[in-house]
């Protein structure tokens, strides 16, 4: 595929077509496995989201003289405004992904205008997935450490399991959006050669 | 200034040498500039706004500093308000130089791809903690803050706002980057 490409640079002018082509199916290439892997990896980040949930026994004591009783508390998702819209977006770029790959198979590199339409979708994926991971990180934080100025408490020492779950689903997300990013940059450095 | 240039500079590239596949290439370069220069501006009046809603009440001061997400908001906008000077600038050059273009448009899609997520991140996470603070959380207990600290929050809120509007700045300044490096490759 390299050498094939390195040859029609040398009869530049008179293999210029053979080459476009030759270039445009390497792209649709790299572009689908990418594309494929940003779906995986949105989709896992929202099922496993969508997932948590952790229920605790919590023992609150009221006084020292009285036992304590005990109250089931749950930590769940939706709970949470940011950790929803971090959802909301990881969905959006999963069903973005699904159909875009599509949209790259039925075309194949053919069509010139549809190319820029879905480079700038790309672009604004990884616009959602970074806002979303921004959001959902930032309450994440909150949560393991709290913020003494304004008096919220950490609860990530008693839902353990559900920060983890948080923490690991937007760790894969992050990978998910890298992978949307990497989706518009490498057609750009394929691009390199011939500008 | 650059629709004078234009003649000469289909002759600078090598691309342009079959004119029947290769066509000149769409030229916005002045939107480009105009563009950037919106970025800069944006990130500027964010970074300002939000470092200037210091807020004392009742002896107990808000501010940014004392949250990692506003701390990193401000930073990740810094580095966008420096970023977009040098990108103006160079933009500009280009323009004098038509002979960069084709190369310059190339590093512009890389780094404002890699801006627009540190910008978006900054954006979502400053609007989480933000929100937060609107309307509190009853499920672990946190207590919301800007029905004490209003002035702090409304300087967060349009510093947020600000912020979005630089992000979708910088999407549509990769859209027109993409879209002017697509039309000076030959079909």
């Amino acid at each position: 595929m390299e050498g094939e490409k390195r040859m029609s640079y040398e009869v530049e002018g008179v293999e210029r077509k053979e080459m476009g082509k030759a270039v445009g199916v390497g792209v649709s290439a790299c572009d689908m496995v990418m594309r494929v892997l940003a779906f995986m990896l949105t989709l896992v980040a929202a099922i496993v989201i969508s997932a948590d949930k952790q229920t605790k026994v919590v023992p609150i004591q009221l006084s020292d003289s009285l036992p304590p009783f005990y109250l089931p508390l749950t930590a769940k998702w939706h709970q949470m405004s940011a950790v929803l819209y971090f959802l909301v977006t990881n969905a959006i770029a999963c069903t973005y992904a699904a159909l875009s790959l599509v949209l790259a198979l039925v075309n194949r590199g053919k069509s010139k205008g549809l190319w820029t339409v879905i480079t700038v979708l790309d672009a604004f994926m990884v616009a959602l997935l970074f806002s979303g991971n921004g959001a959902a990180a930032a309450v994440g934080v909150l949560g393991y450490k709290g913020n003494s100025h304004v008096n919220w408490k950490r609860v990530c020492n008693v839902f353990e399991k559900f920060c983890d779950q948080m923490a690991a689903s937007i760790g894969v997300s992050l990978i998910g959006s890298l992978a949307f990013l990497l989706l518009v940059i490498i057609p750009v450095l394929r691009l390199h050669p011939r500008t | 200034m650059s629709s004078t240039d234009k003649p000469g500079d289909t002759e600078h590239r090598p691309t342009s040498s079959t004119p029947a596949h290769a066509p000149a290439g769409v030229d916005y370069f002045k939107f480009d500039v105009i563009l950037r220069f919106l970025l800069f501006a944006a990130s500027l009046v964010s970074v300002v706004v939000i470092v200037t809603g210091n807020e004392t009440k009742f002896l107990r001061p808000a501010k940014f500093r004392y949250s990692p997400a506003f701390v990193y908001f401000v930073a990740a906008l810094s580095v966008a308000g420096l970023y977009s000077i040098i990108t103006t600038l160079a933009s500009l050059y280009a323009i004098k130089n038509p002979a960069l273009k084709a190369k310059l448009l190339l590093y512009f899609i890389l780094l404002d791809v890699l801006i627009l997520g540190i910008i978006a991140s900054a954006t979502g996470t400053a609007g989480g903690v933000a929100y937060v603070g609107l309307k509190g959380n009853k499920h672990v207990n946190w207590n919301k803050i800007c029905n004490v600290y209003d002035k702090f929050c409304k300087h967060v809120g349009a510093s947020v706002a600000v912020a979005l509007f630089g992000s979708i700045v910088t999407v549509v300044l990769i859209w027109l980057s993409a879209y002017s490096l697509h039309s000076r490759v030959p079909k």
